[in-house]
């Protein structure tokens, strides 16, 4: 086959991602409201089309590049997308059994996909410039990719609903505690534990009896909290090993490892923010809301670094394609 | 509040510094302004990114560029206040790593210590087993051994813990960063990055005069320049079908001190050569055609001139643009500049004038030199930039590859045809050659903030993905069987360590039926 009808496939399959993806969320948030089981077996089913779909996307636009698909902006786009909702469904659903937030990855990812399709960042599959085709683009992008995809779930999505889910609880409990006037409160339990019984770092914070009272309709916080921070941390060193393999790959090509061009700079903000987020989980004070504040300042980082830098400010990794 | 005294004595007020740079706030507000300190430098422009971008913003915002110069915000990570933060983090970790690093050195030597009331654990469970006390509190030994625990026994008991590798890699983590931080300012320190610009069949030495435009070297450079060299054989670049480039090399021969051929080499796009302890690397490339002025019969100027690229309006492909170069004759009276144009294929520029549309020229084909000539003093005593501002402007002309041309009368003829009077002014092109920009650099801290970078990644594993547990084990005697007690906690993924303590009490339980069964 021509590059072209490979490039016509990986377009109309990029199509039906998407319109599997979007019944897959919708049914999801179904689920969400109405806890129906057919409705998330639904979802599960059109997430999965989907992924199918997008995978065949991804590999026939790399067939019709003629190249590792991620050599532009669109194609890490698409990737990134796509492992958002792999994630979801591996590591949220798989490993932590929760079922009810796999609709705001989705969405994420459906965000991201129609960000690639409908601004200039949609461009056609071309062969790879000379400073780019090197096999370092397999080991420094795909880090990359893996980490964001990982931080967008993490520190992103799970981080939003776990303040919204926090902030719900306060209300509840500051109106619980004024009906009834000497509750025991859960978050007493902290202070009257011996200090070498603290929770560590990856523990999660908020009373599990509190939040256990009421189903409420997403899941208690303490639990959202883990998974974020589950999900950060797991992608914190593969982002360290992006931006290792970034520099190694620099010195080869540059000359330099480091030279503080943007996309360095900010994926070194980011990096940052993150390792903040890391060590104030395991600061007292800073546990709970301060750390998802942190977490989620990162990813407003996560994306300058990848939206801002690619396509308004000018430097060496002016790779989008765009031009 | 009252525990604060109003006047502190010099030793609190130290005290209390290094307790704040201690604090995890400290260093959290520090790793904040780093970043913020970041975001300044990847929105400004800056000085050694981009000095052309600098000098416009200065004349477009005289005021706004005045105080961004003297807040460092052109050189944010060279400013003095980004090095303040940078220092006061590395005190801030090393304040927190030397103790932390002694805890850890003595908690690896000392034994697990013994609890008195394992029942106070979060974890905790009672078995009675038919067996001796010594024997079951060898088995659990044994099964906590199997386990991987670090076990101290007592007569009745057992203390034992695990992941102290947690404590090791956060450890290796940090010490990790001070090294990659003194990797890279040693390095850079020492070490210096330049331009070298070399025509076709010419060679360059690596010498503090040698260099194409300003070396950029560390604070500590000593000027020790190696004398290894390089000559250029040719240059080649290949671009696909539709103009966007495919390849660029340099096959060159490397050059000892004393200009000996020690090897040869193709430097090309993320392909460096190594050689002296410099990296070569493909920079750039450009024509430079060879020039010849006499006056009649005497040669006044020979030589090839690298022209530089004009800067490309919006939308335009570089490579469609002409290319500019200077050739000053100081030996006419009262002194005499040319100004060039280059237009590497005569083809593309005819088919420029018809259509206007700028067509990219991606190899050299009847190359087409346009000239301009002024006379006056030579002011400018740069080779590649000609202040016309008290020079007259005389002939204009264009010649082809091969051809002469008369300066007076711009008429030209080929090779080996016209005579030109003896006291006339003629510029020849007899060829056309290509150059290629080497980037040179010395960083001896390479290999230092690579083997930090490695520690970084290895350190930053078992920091976040094991957990510190401990788990203690007393036996009472309980008429023909023992009571076994054991208690336990984690410090970290403690739902996990629920699961562990699960299967740990019925190995353990399961141990010493078996030893009973067996004897």
């Amino acid at each position: 086959m021509t590059s072209l009808q490979w490039a016509r496939i990986s377009n109309d399959t990029f199509n039906a991602a998407i319109f599997a993806y979007l019944p897959a969320m919708l049914a999801s948030f179904a689920y969400l409201a109405y806890r129906r089981r057919p409705l998330l077996l639904v979802a599960r089913v059109a997430a999965v089309a989907g992924l199918g779909a997008h995978l065949v996307s991804i590999v026939t636009r790399g067939l019709a590049a003629g190249h590792v698909p991620w050599g532009t902006m669109f194609e890490y786009s698409s990737l990134l997308a796509f492992l958002v909702v792999l994630a979801a469904l591996v590591l949220v659903e798989g490993v932590y059994k929760v079922t009810t937030i796999t609709g705001f990855a989705i969405a994420f990812s459906v965000l991201t996909m129609a960000i690639a399709a409908t601004t200039r960042i949609n461009t056609p599959a071309a062969p790879l410039v000379p400073a780019l085709d090197s096999y370092w683009i397999k080991i420094h992008v795909v880090a990359a990719i893996l980490g964001s995809s990982l931080f967008a779930l993490g520190g992103g999505v799970l981080t939003i609903l776990y303040l919204v889910k926090d902030g719900r609880e306060r209300r509840e409990t500051a109106a619980l505690a004024a009906e009834s006037p000497a509750p025991i409160l859960g978050a007493s339990l902290d202070l009257s534990d011996p200090p070498h019984f603290a929770p560590g770092a990856d523990e999660a914070v908020g009373s599990l009896a509190q939040s256990s009272r009421r189903r409420g309709i997403l899941p208690p916080s303490a639990v959202i909290d883990r998974m974020a921070y589950r999900t950060i941390a797991f992608a914190f060193p593969i982002w360290t090993f992006a931006v290792i393999a970034g520099a190694i790959w620099a010195q080869q090509s540059w000359g330099r490892y480091w030279g503080w061009d943007p996309k360095e700079t900010w994926s070194f903000i980011t990096w940052v923010i993150y390792a903040g987020y890391l060590h104030a989980r395991a600061t007292s004070g800073w546990r709970g809301r301060g750390a998802a504040v942190i977490a989620l300042v990162g990813f407003a980082s996560l994306l300058v670094t990848y939206y801002v830098v690619n396509l308004w400010i000018v430097g060496l990794h002016t790779y989008a394609g765009t031009g | 509040m009252s525990s604060v005294p109003r006047h502190l004595t010099l030793r609190q007020s130290v005290a209390l510094v290094w307790r704040t740079l201690r604090s995890m706030r400290t260093a959290l507000a520090l790793l904040f302004l780093l970043a913020l300190g970041s975001v300044v430098g990847s929105l400004v422009p800056q000085i050694p990114n981009s000095p052309d971008r600098v000098a416009r913003f200065q004349a477009d915002h005289p005021l706004l560029g005045r105080f961004y110069q003297h807040a460092g915000f052109f050189d944010v990570f060279g400013s003095w206040w980004f090095v303040l933060i940078m220092a006061l983090l590395l005190v801030s970790l090393v304040a927190c790593l030397v103790p932390r690093t002694r805890a850890s050195i003595r908690n690896v030597r000392q034994k697990p210590l013994h609890a008195r009331e394992i029942d106070a654990f979060p974890q905790y469970a009672e078995r009675t087993v038919r067996a001796e006390v010594p024997e079951a509190i060898a088995t659990s030994q044994r099964v906590l051994r199997r386990r991987m625990f670090r076990v101290s026994r007592a007569e009745d008991a057992l203390a034992a813990d695990k992941g102290a590798l947690r404590e090791l890699g956060s450890l290796v983590f940090h010490w990790a960063l001070l090294l990659l931080l003194i990797g890279s300012v040693y390095g850079k320190g020492t070490g210096f990055t330049g331009k070298a610009l070399v025509v076709e069949g010419e060679s360059w030495t690596d010498g503090a005069a040698n260099y194409d435009g300003t070396i950029r070297a560390g604070r500590f450079f000593d000027g020790d320049f190696t004398g290894v060299g390089l000559t250029l054989h040719s240059f080649e670049a290949t671009y696909r079908a539709n103009g966007t480039p495919m390849d660029f090399v340099s096959h060159v021969d490397l050059l000892d001190p004393g200009g000996t051929v020690a090897r040869s080499a193709d430097v090309r796009v993320n392909h460096p050569a190594v050689f002296g302890g410099l990296r070569f690397f493909q920079f750039g490339f450009g024509y430079a055609p060879v020039i010849e002025i006499r006056e009649g019969d005497r040669l006044l100027y020979a030589g090839p001139v690298p022209f530089a690229h004009q800067a490309p309006p919006e939308g335009v492909p570089e490579l469609a643009l002409p290319w500019d170069g200077i050739v000053k004759v100081p030996s006419v009276t009262p002194g005499l500049g040319i100004q060039l144009t280059l237009w590497p294929d005569s083809g593309a520029f005819l088919q420029f004038q018809q259509t206007g549309e700028p067509v990219p020229m991606l190899r050299a084909d009847h190359p087409i030199l346009f000239f301009t000539t002024w006379k006056g003093p030579l002011v400018d005593p740069s080779p590649r930039s000609l202040d016309t501002s008290v020079m007259q402007e005389g002939r204009k002309g264009a010649l082809g590859e091969g051809q002469t041309c008369s300066l007076s009368t711009t008429k030209c003829w080929g090779p080996g045809e016209g005579t030109p009077e003896a006291d006339e002014l003629t510029i020849s092109f007899p060829s056309i050659r290509q150059y290629s920009i080497f980037q040179v650099s010395r960083d001896r801290g390479v290999p230092i903030v690579l083997l930090a970078a490695i520690l970084v990644l290895l350190g930053l594993l078992p920091a976040l993905y094991t957990s510190r547990r401990k788990v203690w084990v007393r036996a009472e005697p309980n008429g023909e069987g023992t009571v076994l007690k054991v208690g336990g906690f984690a410090l970290q993924r403690k739902p996990q360590f629920e699961e562990e303590f699960t299967k740990l009490i019925a190995e353990i339980e399961r141990a010493t039926t078996e030893r009973i069964g067996a004897s």
